[in-house]
């Protein structure tokens, strides 16, 4: 469903990304792999609109959505949960959410329906509903990330880095959740450093270095890759 | 005792006319993260129409402040389409700039085509209103309750509406809004035209007991700065109570100590407040 054909990016003078082609078909789950500084969040917002690609084609479903908006993007399904979260802090977290199903504002009863759902699946936010997201726990506040990007309905949604910062436990539980959004019918495509954690839920990764793509494969192959283990798992 | 009061209601009228000017600077703060020198000349332009559809079109009161309010909403516009959305990615300073350079163009255009003269509008309503010893003169009432009525109008537009909740995420976090769906553009339009429209029915309000003036936006828009760096910057309640605090302040500062020295007191206040309390007084906790 989404296809990237020979997409540079580059902030000034400096190329980010240099030639990045890849391709996602409905229902995956696919993980990016990537030291710091690798291109990872570049890529993402590249996809999402926030950056322009500087030489390049990204299409949707075959449609070219090569350098539009990041709000036409989100009408097309394509959500992304950022790393740091960016959520509005000084708003409640009913707010938030509601804030993410901005796109379908005209379809109150489907954005009650998402949000029901969103709040059954963080139990935590529905007691919390009322607070300012910024005053909710690191743990908390991905919760609120992760349910405002999914209020936008997203055929393809995007998760950049979300178990960072997180204690064990909830990092674990981040990922349940992610599998679990997957199975439900979502395209996810998922940034990690944590990459033996995000191969076991995924069907296929790439890895990226240096703003390219030096390497791909599904679980199997990536888990059995010597350079992978090494670079990225540690073992 | 009286005395007193009266000059409470003094300030409540001063305060509810700061306060509706700092609101618009404070929005347009949160969206342009600079603040923004033409608001002062806005507030003029406000106050022309209002006075030129009363006297040369012969329009009713309120027809005036409406007109000046759309007027000034869509010149507000354009001083955002055709120069401050064009330097969205330069440095502030070049914001700051071209801020200064529509100040100084607006004022220089009036000025051209109407002359310097100070002019008057004559307000409508010119009874004396009695409540309980006090007098109130029917205009201030009026812009008491007109200033209020407005500030809680847009407390309702920005909690309770969604078009309203775009402009409060935008400035609490622009990538976090761009990632939901949010049109950059589309915000930013709605809350220069927002501003605007706030600063003429400012002016209008404010006019028949004030004069009208090519220069009348600087010392606003000076004592509006200071309310929102009082509030804190980019804060609605802290624009509003800000406000009120330099109203009261100049109202009786000015009766009790010296009116000569009444427009010094908001920034004397400043410097105190700014010493004891860097952040103003309204700045959010949560960032």
């Amino acid at each position: 469903m989404l296809k990237l054909e020979g997409v540079d990016a580059k902030y000034d003078s400096f190329k980010a990304l240099d030639g990045v082609s890849l391709e996602i078909d409905a229902g995956e789950l696919v993980v990016l792999l990537g030291a710091n500084g690798a291109g990872k969040t570049t890529l993402f917002n590249t996809i999402s609109g926030l950056m322009k690609p500087a030489a390049g084609r990204i299409t949707i479903d075959g449609k070219d959505v090569t350098g539009r908006k990041p709000s036409a993007l989100v009408q097309a399904g394509v959500v992304q949960c950022p790393e740091g979260r960016k959520l509005f802090p000084g708003m409640s977290v009913l707010k938030n959410l509601r804030l993410g199903g901005y796109v379908h504002r005209r379809d109150r009863a489907g954005m009650n329906r998402t949000l029901e759902h969103i709040l059954a699946m963080f139990p935590i936010l529905e007691e919390k509903k009322d607070q300012p997201a910024g005053s909710l726990s690191g743990g908390q506040q991905q919760m609120v990330a992760v349910g405002r990007a999914l209020m936008g309905r997203p055929k393809l949604l995007m998760l950049d880095e979300p178990s960072l910062g997180l204690a064990p436990l909830v990092v674990k539980q981040v990922f349940e959740t992610v599998q679990s959004i997957n199975a439900e019918g979502t395209t996810v495509l998922l940034a990690e450093q944590n990459a033996y954690a995000a191969l076991k839920i995924a069907n296929r990764a790439y890895v990226i270095e240096n703003g390219k793509l030096v390497m791909q494969g599904d679980r199997e192959e990536m888990l059995g890759n010597e350079a992978v283990r090494k670079a990225y798992i540690g073992a | 005792m009286d005395l007193f009061l009266q000059q409470v209601l003094n300030g409540l009228t001063l305060g509810s006319i700061y306060g509706l000017v700092a609101l618009g600077l404070t929005l347009v703060y949160g969206i342009l993260h600079v603040p923004n020198f033409a608001h002062g000349a806005l507030y003029m332009v406000g106050a022309y129409v209002c006075y030129f559809t009363m006297s040369d079109l012969g329009l009713n009161y309120w027809v005036a402040i409406a007109a000046a309010a759309v007027v000034v909403a869509a010149l507000s516009v354009i001083c955002e389409r055709l120069v401050f959305h064009p330097l969205r990615h330069a440095p502030p300073i070049h914001d700051k700039i071209a801020a200064i350079g529509i100040l100084l163009f607006l004022e220089a255009v009036v000025q051209m085509y109407w002359g310097a003269d100070f002019r008057r509008i004559a307000s409508p309503y010119n009874q004396i209103l009695d409540i309980g010893g006090l007098t109130l003169p029917a205009q201030r009432l009026l812009i008491i309750v007109g200033a209020f009525s407005l500030m809680g109008a847009l407390h309702l537009y920005l909690k309770k509406t969604m078009t309203g909740a775009t402009i409060v995420a935008m400035a609490q976090n622009r990538e976090g809004a761009f990632l939901v769906g949010i049109d950059a553009n589309r915000v930013a339009m709605m809350t220069f035209a927002i501003a605007g429209a706030l600063a003429a029915v400012a002016a209008g309000l404010f006019a028949p007991i004030n004069l009208v003036y090519p220069a009348m936006g600087h010392l606003v828009l000076l004592k509006a700065f200071v309310i929102i760096i009082l509030g804190g910057m980019g804060s609605i309640p802290g624009a509003i109570i800000g406000g009120l605090i330099i109203g009261f302040s100049e109202a009786l500062g000015g009766f009790y100590l010296s009116s000569t020295y009444k427009d010094v007191i908001a920034f004397v206040l400043l410097v105190v407040i700014l010493s004891i309390k860097p952040t103003g007084l309204f700045t959010k906790g949560v960032r």
